[in-house]
């Protein structure tokens, strides 16, 4: 094909346009991943919780109620358990729970907690100032860590009508394997 | 309305019943034998998407007889034989505007109960017990009742993992196989359970349902998900797991015991002593709710 | 291949020396129609395939307990018997998830796009060919490593000791991830996916191409014939979603065997995200199945009528505007998993105004029949048949699309049956509906009148008797994908089945009535459906020579 007719070439202007579209569109499947996690992050859909530098200065005087949930991989081999099942919080105070692990198994294992909050509306208002989520954690066998979370309820959360009505928050975290940082690759070959 | 159908002229029967209204053939808590409709409603929640459902099935129910009058009536009377001249007609404003309108107006009819009903449902009230529920990639489920008091570890006094029933069993006991468990999920009638639902963070997807509850909730590994329901009627109320999990999806169901706030008593002090297999299930034949018509052939 | 076109002694191109016999014929082929022909016979095959998987689950589902599986297993995979029970389940699985594949990606695209818009989307604009005929040819012959590779997807490592993907067509992770399937057949599943992809993707451009350059002088986008605008909104559907499917199972795949974590919640990702990407694709994907339905039941209600169509505009608009909203309703598929409830009500409102723009359609279809001079021949029956059940098929779609009611719905037969009658009762009516229209014009021979007919009577009776009664089994809440289930669901399980072996003595009239056509070589006119056939294949010779319009034709 050395010389293109008219018709051939505004043939390939468009399938190099549709090309274009789908590889776009392989892209954007791609760019879904990052995005989600960010839109996640910013807005606390699907119960994202948030991460804030300090509580408000004034707390308000409703409560709230905090469930906190724990979880724990087969292949960790810890014993990982909130302290307290459930606490009453001032909205708007900030508030610190307790969370213990133990390390049961023989080795050393490091750990990191995933986490949300349900119901998932409530993930825009839950404030994590610090978090033992934050990082990773290794435990000795036998040795047992406190783990402790810093948080406080939003008091925006009083301000939207939907979310309002939200009478208990309940934070899950679920503990796996920590990701070795050198060798993310070698893991199910 | 019995439901035991063991023969042609049985089933026969049923189906004819089967046209009277819902909540004369249906029984709470599990499907009969040639069901029509949905389940008898046991929750609140339940009861609302019953009366939605039928509210859509008359709206569903006239358009597509208002279809099939329509074909039927341009089949015969626009015939060839009849009309031997086709009109020329391919144009009408008024009827496109029409077939535009009318059927928004019917889904504005459709979409402000059914928003009613999504945060009935999604509006959780305050509970007056929560029980944590997990999947697990062996086909059953893990019922933890942090409510009913804690170890010194930290775990919860009451936890235990309810099993499929086996056939042989579940025909020995009078219970429908592949609803029945060995272990029932003990809950408290009249009063608000909030569920908190995942899987085994090992594991993969399933969903906890019970269908006379009118919930249905994945559990999700690494991810809490939670729902409520609140019984009216003390009884006996199945599921089975609602997404697909492997060979045994078929395999992994759910049993749920509504029951008095003494005998949900009884039963949690029962459950902490750490019952031996044998005394468990002879335990819980004494709080066993009031037997019902249970189906079988 | 059983047939033979009229012999073409008119050479207009220059690179054509002679036209090609023979096998060469086909498999070098850059005919349009050709390559049409070429996949309607691949549907065909691949819908008796996956018709067959089905008959098989029916079967094992006739009555509670297990039938037919474990002993299926045995022989399938040389299991012993106590292993055959464990493979057996998995087993089911598997034809769950072929079944649905097969028919999805190589029974109802092949058909609708790549043979019925292959052949016709050219004629229909007045174009001599597609605008890229190699790639038409590669479009094409992908399949056939797709589906094999699909095929041995079946017989490989699935779960531990198991064969096969069972993962459903959604292939949701983890199930379908390392933890579900650490065995090769989803990968193999996966790469069966990427290839029919890909030949869909090149389809997909190919038609944008053809029908944005390559119309007839005169025709314009607004007097194109509605199945030539439902092939085109079709086409962008699959050029904007199917790479969304590409690369969500390419990360799947990487998670898999390369240690990525995309979908992998113990290393910080997301399985729920997966679903996302999946219904993405997922929901134009059905659009992607029954718009081109439409297409064909427009050309043939107006035919029959003797018509032109009803509200041209507001049908071809209709389709759009179908496309464009399918677009932003994916997690109607997602209402358990989580969602908050603000994301919930958003997904109930926009999935519901779906039903406008399909109502404009139903209600124009019949308008397009008002004050009309029907006749009833064969493919008119079928397109008659696809609206009433279309709209059933609609109409507890939109049932399903209310989150609240959905709640007791979800992943139970009641969906079940809302997808098949829109699928297997829509999609395959309008099929059969422009088999039987094109048959005369595609191989020149007429089918036997009274054999369609009793196709579809035999048709639309075992289909409504298969699924009419899963909606009964959804209410009562029956669980989909079930390979065992509660004595008290054997009664509509069995009605089911019984129609299941009606359908296939369908399938079985319909190979006969293809057969008998081929042996008696009724020769068919260039028009045989009268003045209402009104579209740019009707004046052509039938079959068509094989080069056309080599003067284009002037649309007024």
């Amino acid at each position: 094909m050395s010389q293109l007719s008219p018709t051939s070439r505004k043939n390939r202007r468009v399938a190099f346009l549709a090309t274009g579209v789908v590889i776009g569109m392989i892209g954007l499947s791609y760019a879904a991943v990052p995005f989600y996690k960010a839109f996640c992050k910013a807005t606390g859909f699907g119960g994202t919780t948030q991460r804030a530098e300090k509580a408000p200065d004034k707390a308000t005087d409703k409560f709230i109620s905090v469930r906190f949930d724990a979880n724990t991989s087969n292949d960790l081999g810890w014993e990982f358990h909130a302290r307290k099942t459930e606490m009453q919080v001032k909205i708007g105070e900030q508030t610190m729970a307790y969370y213990d692990a133990r390390n049961t198994s023989t080795r050393t294992v490091t750990g990191s907690a995933i986490f949300n909050v349900s119901p998932p509306s409530a993930g825009a208002y839950f404030n994590k100032i610090q978090c033992f989520c934050f990082t990773k954690h290794t435990l000795q066998p036998g040795q047992a860590a406190e783990f402790p979370v810093m948080f406080f309820v939003d008091p925006a959360l009083l301000d939207n009508p939907d979310a309002a009505g939200i009478k208990e928050i309940t934070l899950s975290y679920t503990f796996y394997p920590a990701v070795p940082d050198t060798t993310a690759a070698a893991q199910t070959n | 309305m019995k439901s035991t159908y063991t023969n042609i002229g049985g089933r026969l029967a049923a189906l004819a019943a089967g046209f009277a209204p819902v909540s004369v053939f249906a029984e709470a808590g599990q499907p009969t034998p040639w069901q029509l409709g949905l389940q008898d409603p046991v929750t609140p929640v339940m009861e609302n998407i019953v009366w939605f459902h039928s509210w859509l099935m008359i709206v569903i129910t006239v358009i597509t007889l208002f279809v099939a009058a329509l074909l039927v009536y341009v089949m015969v009377r626009f015939r060839a034989k009849a009309n031997p001249i086709p009109s020329t007609t391919t144009h009408h404003t008024g009827i496109e505007v029409a077939w535009t309108v009318i059927p928004i107006l019917i889904l504005v009819a459709i979409v402000i109960p059914s928003f009613r009903l999504l945060y009935l449902q999604r509006d959780i009230p305050a509970a007056d017990m929560t029980i944590k529920i997990q999947g697990n990639p062996s086909w059953n489920w893990t019922y933890d009742y942090p409510d009913l008091g804690l170890n010194d570890d930290k775990t919860s006094k009451v936890v235990f993992t309810a099993y499929l029933k086996p056939e042989k069993d579940a025909v020995a006991d009078k219970v429908p196989y592949l609803l029945a468990t060995d272990l029932p999920m003990v809950v408290p009638v009249n009063k608000t359970v909030k569920i908190l639902v995942t899987s085994d963070p090992d594991g993969i997807i399933h969903s906890w349902t019970v269908p006379s509850f009118g919930l249905k909730i994945d559990a999700i590994p690494g991810r809490i998900n939670e729902d409520w329901f609140k019984v009216t009627k003390a009884g006996i109320y199945y599921g089975q797991c609602s997404e697909l999990c492997g060979k045994d999806h078929a395999f992994m169901p759910i049993e749920v015991w509504a029951v008095d706030d003494a005998t949900m008593a009884k039963w949690g002090d029962f459950m902490k002593t750490g019952p031996k297999p044998d005394a468990l299930q002879q335990f819980l034949k004494t709080i066993k709710p009031a037997a019902q018509t249970v189906a079988s052939n | 291949m059983a047939m033979a076109y009229a012999a073409n002694e008119e050479h207009s191109h220059d690179d054509h020396s002679h036209d090609p016999t023979g096998w060469r014929r086909y498999v070098y082929s850059t005919n349009h129609k050709d390559i049409g022909t070429m996949y309607l016979w691949f549907a065909i095959f691949a819908g008796c395939l996956g018709g067959i998987l089905s008959v098989m689950m029916r079967l094992e589902l006739a009555q509670p307990g297990i039938q037919y599986f474990s002993g299926l297993a045995q022989i399938v995979y040389g299991a012993s018997a106590d292993a055959a029970v464990d493979q057996g389940r998995h087993m089911y699985n598997v034809f769950v998830t072929a079944h649905g594949l097969i028919m999805v990606f190589f029974m109802i695209m092949p058909a609708m796009i790549g043979g019925f818009g292959n052949w016709f989307v050219p004629l229909m604009i007045g174009a001599p060919d597609m605008a890229f005929p190699r790639m038409n040819n590669i479009s094409f012959w992908l399949l056939i490593p797709a589906i094999s590779l699909l095929v041995i997807s079946m017989f490989v490592g699935g779960p531990a000791g198991m064969h096969g993907a069972g993962t459903g067509w959604t292939i949701y992770a983890p199930l379908s991830s390392f933890t579900g399937h650490p065995g090769p057949a989803v990968d193999f599943a996966i790469l069966s996916l990427h290839i029919a992809g890909a030949s869909s993707i090149l389809g997909a451009i190919n038609f944008i191409t053809t029908i944005f350059n390559m119309r007839a002088p005169g025709m314009t986008l607004h007097k194109m014939p509605l199945f030539v605008w439902s092939v085109l909104v079709t086409v962008f559907l699959l050029l904007l979603s199917m790479p969304v499917l590409a690369g969500a199972i390419t990360m799947l795949l990487t998670d898999r065997n390369f240690g990525t974590s995309f979908f992998v919640a113990a290393k910080g990702g997301d399985p729920v995200l997966f679903q996302h990407l999946f219904w993405f694709f997922g929901h134009p994907e059905v659009y992607i199945l029954i718009l081109p339905g439409f297409g064909i039941v427009s050309q043939i209600v107006s035919t029959f009528s003797k018509k032109p169509v009803f509200g041209y505009l507001g049908m071809a608009y209709a389709m759009v505007a179908i496309g464009v909203v399918g677009f932003v309703v994916w997690a109607h598929h997602m209402y358990t998993v989580g969602l908050d409830v603000d994301t919930q009500a958003y997904f109930v409102a926009a999935t519901m105004i779906i039903a406008v723009p399909t109502g404009v359609k139903i209600f124009s279809w019949i308008a397009t029949m008002w004050g009309g001079s029907i006749e009833f021949r064969a493919p008119m029956i079928w397109a008659v048949g696809f609206i009433f059940l279309f709209t059933v098929g609609g109409v507890t779609g939109v049932v399903l699309s209310n989150a609240g009611v959905d709640r007791s719905l979800q992943d139970t037969y009641y969906v079940v049956a809302h997808f098949h009658y829109t699928m297997s009762l829509g999609a395959t009516f309008a099929i059969f509906a422009g088999w039987y229209y094109w048959f005369p014009k595609i191989f020149g021979y007429m089918y036997n009148e009274t054999i369609a007919k009793l196709h579809f009577w035999v048709t639309f009776i075992g289909v409504n008797l298969v699924f009419f009664p899963q909606h009964f089994l959804g209410l009562a809440g029956m669980p989909r994908r079930y390979i065992d289930y509660p004595a008290a669901f054997a009664g509509w399980n069995q009605v089911s089945t019984i129609g299941s072996l009606i359908s296939a003595g369908g399938v079985v009239i319909f190979l006969i009535g293809v057969v008998m056509a081929f042996v008696k070589k009724e020769k068919a006119p260039n028009n045989p459906w009268g003045v209402g056939a009104t579209t740019l294949e009707w004046t052509l010779t039938s079959p068509p020579p094989f080069h056309q319009f080599s003067t284009l034709p002037v649309i007024k």
